[in-house]
């Protein structure tokens, strides 16, 4: 069934069709939340309290095909609520293996995540966005609020400090 | 396009967020620019790699809706809503804002009357299209805003027409048909007198505001609010909607009438 179909079938009160649409987003969210959060116990919360509020919610969305951006502007909203109230928090070391996901990727993909851990908030929510839940630019300005210049520019920025953390060139290399 | 142009275009164009002609320019660039083809390069291993991992987080707990937690937000909150929001927002009621079948077949006014409704819902069905929706968290709640465009009606009108709704559906649902008829002009005090029924509702303990309207202004002076609720009586399957007409007169806002809608 496809994903509009489903959104009609949920909006009308199909507990089993918001189930199945959740199956097809819920990796990547995860992925996204985790990304903001910089933690897989409040990625888990904020995915489910996310995923909670679209199930409720869900009769409000006037256009299914937008569901995709409607559920990740819920879920960067939850993560940046749990941020918010983690600034008191010292932070809880992340455990080595993973514990509230399963890896389901490339042997060296972790390393990668770290990487994005490693940006500042603006820059792993764009990076999220745009990589994870593959969003054009002016979705991810919609759901952020800001302009699509912005969005440009901290996805070039952030997208240029990950190469250099994953690839530290060698050669000094100057561009033009 | 230099060197600088395309590098700035590059994660669009490798995202394949750049239009047809930027697309032809930045590969016609790279195919004489071993620099930036260099770059090139560089970021589409680092976007592969981000978009390798997308799908690769299985999260132990998984979502399972709860069909108790379909009934939403406490009632209430639409009040704090309205105390932030009168100025330049509202909630959008993102439903359907036509009157429907069943609008029909319930004793109210002539069919006429909810035609005359019905075109006047859709240029505000309109109007609501082009606003943007977006959710806000207020008070730790996710709410529906709608970016308005500013103009329309004064906030002090905009929030005096939402509260006057409000009123009305809460002494609806105290069965108050003496507070209703205050509330009401005479056509629909006239309305109220002959068939009470069709305004007193039962169920108010689960009465949930879910959302509204910004009110809109008809060419006869007629104010149209369409709130959406929900209640623990008869329609609890889902929410439905009041659609109000409201007018101002020697200086009161009064209901002059309401109508049920899917
Ligand atoms: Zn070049």
């Amino acid at each position: 069934m496809e994903g509009y179909e489903l959104v009609r079938r949920a909006q009308a009160g199909d507990a089993r069709a918001f189930t199945t649409l959740v199956r097809h987003h819920e990796r990547s969210l995860y992925a996204t939340a985790y990304a903001i959060t910089r933690s897989q116990w409040d990625a888990a919360d904020a995915v489910q309290d996310a995923l909670a509020d679209a199930y409720a919610g869900i009769r409000s969305l006037r256009d299914p095909d937008r569901f995709g951006a409607w559920v990740s502007r819920i879920v960067v909203n939850e993560c940046n609520t749990l941020l918010r109230k983690r600034v008191r928090v010292v932070p809880m070391e992340e455990p080595p293996e993973p514990q509230a996901f399963v890896w389901d990727g490339p042997e060296d993909g972790l390393d990668l995540m770290r990487a994005v851990h490693g940006l500042s908030p603006d820059h792993r929510e764009v990076v999220a966005l745009r990589y994870f839940r593959d969003m054009k630019l002016g979705e991810i300005a919609e759901v952020l609020g800001c302009p699509t210049g912005t969005v440009k520019s901290r996805l070039n920025r952030a997208v240029a400090s990950l190469e250099a953390a994953m690839c530290p060139r060698t050669e000094e290399e100057v561009s033009r | 396009m230099n060197c600088s142009d395309v590098r700035d275009q590059l994660e669009a164009y490798i995202a394949d967020d750049v239009t047809d002609v930027e697309s032809m320019r930045i590969a016609e660039h790279l195919g004489r620019c071993e620099s930036c083809a260099a770059a090139y390069e560089r970021t589409r291993s680092v976007v592969a790699d981000l978009k390798g991992i997308s799908e690769a987080f299985v999260p132990r707990d998984r979502f399972v809706p709860h069909p108790a937690y379909g009934t939403g937000p406490a009632g209430g909150w639409v009040w704090r809503t309205i105390a932030v929001a009168a100025s330049a927002v509202a909630i959008a009621a993102v439903g359907a804002l036509s009157v429907p079948a069943i609008a029909r077949e319930l004793p109210f006014g002539v069919a006429k009357e909810f035609d005359a409704l019905e075109d006047r819902a859709e240029d505000l069905q309109q109007q609501v299209d082009e606003l943007t929706v977006r959710l806000e968290a207020i008070d730790g709640e996710q709410v529906a805003m709608v970016d308005t465009t500013p103009g329309d009606l004064a906030p002090e009108e905009a929030a005096a027409v939402q509260q006057l709704a409000m009123d009305f559906i809460r002494a609806q649902y105290a069965g108050d048909v003496a507070a209703l008829e205050a509330m009401g002009t005479d056509r629909l005090k006239a309305d109220l007198a002959a068939r009470p029924g069709d305004y007193v509702r039962e169920g108010a303990e689960g009465l949930t505001f879910a959302q509204m309207t910004e009110p809109a202004l008809a060419e006869d002076g007629t104010y149209l609010i369409f709130v959406r609720l929900m209640d623990s009586g008869d329609w609890n399957e889902s929410q439905y909607q009041e659609d109000f007409e409201i007018k101002l007169i020697d200086g009161r806002y009064l209901v002059d009438f309401m109508g049920m809608d899917a």
